[in-house]
């Protein structure tokens, strides 16, 4: 929406175009000496495209300009060579006692004036003056007119304390200067001029309207001290910020059309000014945007027309509406990106925790990461992400709902459900699987993903991955220091695993040959699809049992059956008491243990004896093994001892038996010799007994 | 074994030279950690098992080193388990790092120390390159004699470095002991480099260790043999002759001979069996798998059903017959 009068600029050479200020004057008859009276001085802003509506005295308008150029003048040249001198007959001078129009005299220079006291008016439109000049004796001067001149500084005012409209419009002016004296300045107009500053024009507290259109001005400031300044025009320039103009206690119209403002930043004091009621930006790249609008009227509630229209309340309605949605929006994204850089930073620092733990880096753990968690907190958003934190002291941001309890940088791990995949990171987090999951939450997790925390202590919770995540079908695992092959037997006690990754890193397993083939012997009731992302072929399989199959024929077949009892019961029993530990005796579990354990009898059950026990536990069981193992040997040393002396007993009883033998049958000889005694012997021992 | 020797010695000391005592206490051991599952089916036939299991050489599965190093019977089962199982590695050209072989190690035996599986392949290897790859006889071969005779190897590296250093421990008898001494020196005509030590004091001190070493060793016989073409020879070239030289194998039991290391014609027929059970097994499942499933999700509760399903071929071990056995 472009005022007409623009739009043909370049069209009319010697037009009066201009912002079209409508100057009335109206005065006493004639100007006192001491005090200048002003009864009445309005400015009507002119915005009709109608010819030119003069900036003249409306009084003598249509009666006196009825040619342009200054009639009744004579221009004498003086003694003087450069500047000519100008006289005007008496008749004129008492009949336009204050004012003279010098227009498109082909004047170059300003000419003296003389005998001109009383000049209230002075227009010397469209003449070729360079310099202004030798004006500075007329002290009344109210008006000044010199548009469309080749002047380049602004000078020879300084005695013109009286000035109030200074019209200097379509000239070369580069610099705004020189004006200190003119304390009463009303209009000042530097349109059409090589501007590139707003300068020295803050002690102007009169000035109301203030035009520096079609300058080159590169933003706008400086502008304190304007107290009056209603109107500002700043079109066609090379604007790309604004500040200042909330320090305009008056201002209502800011015209800023065309120019170079795209984002509302740039004009954001705009906002804070409670007087602007009427402001255009069309022709800036930010009336392109589609937020330009409502983000105008929402933020400047005052305003009463954009870019020259009425504003409705429809409008205004429309434009809190979008920008309410506008915040929301940014809030979400806001929220997400601090969500996304907070587990970024989580990450980090469980992967710092992790090196430190490997002694992969030497770095003392600074106290940091001293801070634990105690409870974890649940957020879901509309998204479908829901991410659990710990709650955290104090918060980031108090613009943040409460879902976010806050951001700390000292997390020790990271639990994430992202869909259908469990993400978690860090030792810490694996007491997730403790929490009250939803169902529903729960049957949608099918990758579970696992990282820098010890194999050995996932082994320990895959009973409770199991119950709680039943359709977890795929198991990654990197960073958890996979080092043996014996590791992946722990994987077999899982209902079914589909896909496995081991990823490289921080798993040396991975670097063995026969890691793979080794896992598809081993866990092949599961038929795993896929591992590290490649498709598993028959021909896979095959290998595997070709390469191991031996192994398990001999740990199944070979093994003593006491040893397979105690192994697979000590499997066995494991799983139970974690199930009495957490549910305790429930039917229903009970019933799912027995459905477990046949199907641990299901599987391939002559690959069962190949377990894994965490190395701690190991060592446990061994400890725990030593003091039986004392006993044992204090009791075998016994039973040698016994047996050793039953054997040497045994052994000098074989010496010494033939004659004890001899020593027998001697005495029994001897006893027996005679007959009738032995008889009598006998029966007397037969009467004793009684 | 029924030598009047026997009976030469104390009772205790008997048992123990036989490792009676040893096997004795850790049966009663295994008792008292199994009493509930053992008590089901008695105690006699729990004894006798266990010693059926010491005889065939299976006892020492799955348990701990300690126990696996105890005798020297418990280390040739071991080793013998070793090769049957993981033959087939070998057969099939694979060859691996140290870091694997260990890992099979320790699929057998969960606690095996790191550092004799890295001694037995500096034998392979000969220098500390300790990742270069190795074939499954020359590991097993090294490993044999690195564990077998670990505790007399310890000796011997400990005489090597002696006669390395120029000390004879046989100084004693030999009165010319200054040209004993330059025997040991290197040869001072040829560079300076030469390595290792004389072979035939070697022999010499071996023997004289033999004798008097508690522990089991090579019979020296076998072990003069092998080193009967060398003149000098380093500690590794003594170890490499020692893992390399048929006789000692022989002498060991524990493994067949270094041709016939693949070959098991019982085991492979066995394992035949197991693949083509397995190869059913799946194109049955996979058969299954095309099924949907109730929820989508296939064969989500009753994945083992097919299991069920009695292999045309094999005598399937069955496992969980609890009833006695005759």
């Amino acid at each position: 929406m472009i005022p007409g009068k623009y739009r043909s600029v370049s069209g009319r050479a010697a037009s009066n175009v201009n912002c079209g200020l409508h100057l009335v004057i109206q005065t006493s008859s004639l100007p006192e000496k001491n005090k200048v009276r002003f009864e009445k001085v309005e400015f009507r802003l002119n915005k009709e495209t109608s010819s030119f509506p003069g900036r003249l005295l409306q009084h003598d308008l249509e009666r006196n300009y009825s040619s342009r150029q200054g009639d009744h003048i004579n221009l004498v040249s003086s003694s003087m060579p450069s500047f000519p001198i100008l006289q005007r007959s008496s008749e004129e001078k008492i009949l336009y006692s204050d004012r003279l129009t010098l227009e498109r005299q082909k004047l170059t220079v300003c000419p003296i004036i003389d005998g001109e006291e009383h000049l209230r008016l002075l227009n010397f439109q469209h003449n070729f003056i360079t310099r202004i000049q030798n004006i500075s004796n007329l002290q009344r001067l109210i008006f000044l007119d010199l548009y469309d001149n080749q002047i380049e500084e602004i000078s020879g005012l300084s005695t013109l304390r009286s000035l109030r409209v200074l019209l200097l419009g379509k000239n070369r002016i580069k610099k705004i200067s020189n004006l200190e004296n003119l304390k009463s300045l009303d209009v000042l107009d530097l349109h059409g001029n090589q501007i590139t500053k707003i300068e020295n024009v803050n002690h102007l507290c009169d000035l109301r309207v203030l035009n520096l259109a079609r300058n080159l001005l590169s933003h706008v400031d400086n502008l304190n001290g304007l107290d009056s300044l209603t109107e500002l025009n700043l079109r066609h320039n090379q604007i790309t910020f604004v500040r200042d103009v909330d320090n305009l206690p008056c201002l209502q119209r800011l015209f800023l059309s065309f120019n170079n403002i795209s984002t509302f930043e740039s004009v954001c004091c705009l906002a804070d000014s409670t007087s602007l009621s009427d402001i255009t930006f069309d022709g800036n790249p930010i009336a392109q945007e589609s937020w330009y609008k409502h983000t105008i009227l929402q933020n400047m509630m005052q305003l009463r027309q954009l870019d020259m229209k009425r504003i409705t309340e429809e409008e205004r309605r429309m434009a809190s509406v979008v920008a309410k949605k506008e915040e929301e929006k940014k809030r979400e994204s806001h929220k997400q990106s601090l969500l996304k850089e907070k587990k970024r930073l989580i990450i980090n620092n469980v992967a710092r925790k992790w090196d430190l733990q490997q002694n992969r880096i030497t770095n003392i753990a600074t106290n940091q990461e001293r801070k634990d968690s105690d409870s974890q907190d649940n957020s879901q958003n509309d998204g479908g992400t829901m991410s659990a934190f710990p709650e955290e002291t104090g918060s980031l941001d108090s613009g943040l709902t409460s879902a976010l309890q806050g951001l700390s940088v000292t997390d020790t791990h990271l639990v994430e459900v992202d869909g259908d995949t469990l993400s978690l990171y860090g030792s810490g987090a694996l007491e997730c699987l403790d929490r009250n999951w939803s169902v529903q939450t729960a049957g949608m997790v099918t990758t579970v993903s696992f990282t820098f925390i010890e194999f050995d202590e996932i082994v320990q919770v895959l009973p409770k991955l199991k119950i709680k995540f039943p359709n977890s079908l795929h198991l990654k695992f990197k960073e958890t220091n996979l080092v043996m092959l014996q590791q992946f037997n722990a994987l077999a006690q899982l209902r079914r695993v589909d896909q496995l990754t081991v990823d490289p890193q921080g798993n040396p397993v991975v670097n063995f040959t026969l890691w793979k083939y080794y896992v598809l012997f081993r866990l092949s009731h599961f038929s795993m699809q896929k591992i590290n992302g490649t498709e598993v072929t028959q021909n896979d399989m095959i290998m595997a049992e070709r390469l191991f199959g031996i192994l398990a024929h001999v740990a199944s077949s070979e093994l003593p059956q006491y040893r397979l009892i105690s192994i697979l019961g000590d499997a066995r029993k494991k799983q139970f008491r974690y199930l009495l530990e957490t549910k305790g005796k429930k039917p229903g579990i009970v019933n799912e243990e027995n459905n477990d354990s046949k199907r641990l009898v299901g599987e391939n059950t002559n690959r069962a004896t190949l377990n894994y026990t965490t190395r701690d536990f190991y060592n446990e069981k061994l400890e725990e093994i030593k003091e039986k193992k004392k006993f044992c040997k204090t009791y075998i040393e016994d039973l040698v001892k016994e047996a050793t002396e039953i054997n040497m007993k045994n052994e000098a009883l074989q010496k010494l038996w033939p004659q004890m033998f001899i020593e027998l049958v001697r005495d029994a000889v001897i006893e027996i010799r005679n007959k009738n005694s032995y008889m009598k012997i006998c029966l007397q021992q037969i009467t004793d007994q009684k | 074994m029924l030598s009047p020797e026997r009976l030469a010695l104390p009772d205790y000391e008997y048992l123990a030279q036989r490792h009676v005592l040893t096997y004795m206490e850790d049966a009663v051991c295994q008792l008292l950690e199994n009493k509930e599952d053992i008590s089901q089916y008695g105690i006699a036939r729990f004894f006798t098992e266990y010693f059926n299991s010491v005889c065939q050489g299976t006892h020492i599965l799955f348990r701990e080193f300690s126990f696996i190093q105890a005798t020297p019977h418990n280390r040739a089962s071991f080793l013998r388990a070793f090769w049957r199982c993981f033959r087939t590695v070998g057969k099939n050209g694979d060859l691996l790092t140290m870091r694997e072989y260990h890992c099979l190690l320790q699929l057998l035996c969960p606690d095996f120390p790191l550092e004799l599986t890295q001694k037995a392949a500096r034998i392979v290897l000969m220098d500390d390159a300790m990742d270069c790859l190795m074939s499954f006889s020359d590991f097993l071969l090294a490993f044999q004699i690195q564990f077998y005779y670990s505790e007399f190897l310890e000796s011997v590296a400990a005489i090597y470095q002696d006669l390395l250093s120029g000390k004879n421990p046989n100084t004693v008898i030999v009165p010319t002991s200054s040209s004993g001494q330059h025997r040991q020196r290197p040869a001072l005509g040829e560079a300076s480099t030469l390595e290792g030590v004389e072979a035939s004091l070697f022999c010499q001190c071996l023997e004289n260790l033999c004798d008097r070493h508690k522990y089991s060793c090579p019979p020296p016989a076998l072990v003069k043999e092998a080193l009967s073409d060398v003149q000098r020879l380093t500690f590794c070239g003594f170890l490499v002759a020692l893992s390399k030289h048929n006789g000692i194998n022989q002498a060991l039991g524990a493994l067949p001979d270094k041709g016939d290391l693949m070959h098991d014609p019982a085991m492979d027929a066995e394992l035949e069996r197991l693949v083509v059970r397995s190869r059913l097994h799946r194109t049955s499942r996979q058969h299954r798998a095309e099924e949907p499933g109730a929820f989508g999700f296939q064969r989500r509760d009753k994945p083992e059903a097919p299991e069920t399903v009695p292999s045309a071929s094999a005598p399937t071990p069955c496992l969980y017959r609890w009833e006695p056995r005759e």
